[in-house]
């Protein structure tokens, strides 16, 4: 994980979620269930996610909750690779 | 079971359609008359769809890019090619020869609440509004079993639109109801997680959305039969059909039931003698005495 990708996640957010608290989005802010994100943002976060982390975001085995707030996001897809 | 269910009035025909009588089409009467009585539960009003719905209002929701597999379209012939299909028009094999097609604008029913996005378009709802009807749809499917999966089958809905707690709120309303007719009719099924059945899924942003904020729980069968759906559609309709309330682009949902597999079910359960199934009227009563 690049030094930098905490922070390209949390810009993207900012800049494309839709009703965020006035001080931005926060660690358990809930994304797809809070409707801060919909169905049309999933591909470029996906997109995003690859070109942080470096890996190709599998997209047959997302399952349910796996973008439910940017800490689960971190620990599913930003965590350093084992 | 659909040898057996012959005597029960049912005609299965090559095409993946059933034909119904005598005491199963008694039966599927009065499933209908038992989830529209539910429906009565929020005051939804009654009302009637057509067979086709306009290829301009299904774009609005990527309707025929997202589920390409399962449409069958409503097909005409151009008046000046009516002489020469007349003089010949079947093959060897059986099959219409098609010649001179008019544009297709049309699909047939592919869901029933579609319709209802359509009779609402550019309305400003008050408060929540609640709608129930049923309507033959059709899904194009790569077999067909009796009662279980048929190219025409028919579907009884009960939509909400309001805004997004009053959706959520009648969804959870509705599943209690359909979990106690369920239950009154002796009919065990397990809620499961389900998805829209999306042409080349992982391709597609709403299927991904479903798998990673599931809005769509299903009732099912026997391990793999689902006899009633319950939706959560967001803004999705409401923003394509700018329908809106006073806080912007309305949110929806469903509850859907597929009435043939309820006959399935039941007679699964119950074996094709009419004289051992349940009354669904009455256990729809009891329901909604219990949850009044």
């Amino acid at each position: 994980m690049s030094s930098e990708s905490p922070d390209a996640l949390v810009a993207w957010v900012n800049h494309r979620g839709r009703d965020l608290p006035e001080d931005g989005v926060t660690e358990d802010l809930p994304l797809l269930a809070g409707r801060h994100l919909t169905s049309l943002h999933i591909p470029e976060l996906i997109l995003l996610l690859e070109r942080i982390s470096g890996r190709e975001v599998e997209v047959d085995r997302l399952q349910a909750g796996d973008f439910q707030d940017l800490r689960t996001i971190r620990a599913k897809f930003l965590a350093p690779a084992r | 079971m659909t040898a057996t269910l012959t005597s029960a009035g049912l005609t299965w025909l090559p095409s993946g359609q059933a034909m119904l009588a005598g005491p199963l089409q008694q039966l599927f009467l009065e499933c209908d008359t038992a989830l529209a009585a539910l429906a009565g539960d929020t005051g939804a009003e009654p009302a009637e769809h057509p067979v086709f719905l306009a290829v301009d209002d299904l774009e609005r929701i990527n309707y025929l890019a997202s589920f390409p597999h399962l449409a069958t379209f409503p097909v005409t012939l151009e008046e000046s090619g009516l002489p020469a299909f007349a003089a010949d028009p079947v093959d060897e094999s059986g099959a219409v020869r098609l010649r001179g097609i008019s544009p297709v604008r049309n699909v047939i029913t592919p869901a029933a609440c579609y319709h209802v996005y359509v009779q609402l378009r550019d309305q400003r709802i008050e408060g929540p509004r609640y709608l129930t009807f049923r309507n033959t749809c059709v899904r194009r499917e790569t077999e067909y079993q009796p009662l279980r999966r048929q190219w025409s089958f028919r579907m009884r809905e009960i939509v909400c639109l309001g805004s997004r707690a009053q959706v959520k709120a009648f969804l959870d309303r509705y599943r209690d109801l359909v979990s106690g007719l369920l239950i009154e009719l002796g009919l065990e099924v397990s809620w499961q997680i389900a998805t829209d059945p999306f042409f080349q899924p992982s391709r597609n942003p709403a299927y991904l959305a479903q798998r990673l904020n599931p809005t769509k729980h299903e009732a099912v069968f026997g391990g793999d039969l689902a006899i009633a759906s319950v939706n959560l559609h967001e803004d999705h309709f409401g923003e394509a059909f700018s329908i809106s309330t006073d806080e912007g682009p309305v949110s929806s949902g469903c509850v859907a039931f597929g009435l043939e597999r309820w006959l399935y079910a039941i007679t699964t359960r119950y074996g094709a003698d009419p004289a051992n199934w349940p009354d669904p009227v009455a256990a729809a009563g009891r329901v909604l005495e219990r949850h009044r």
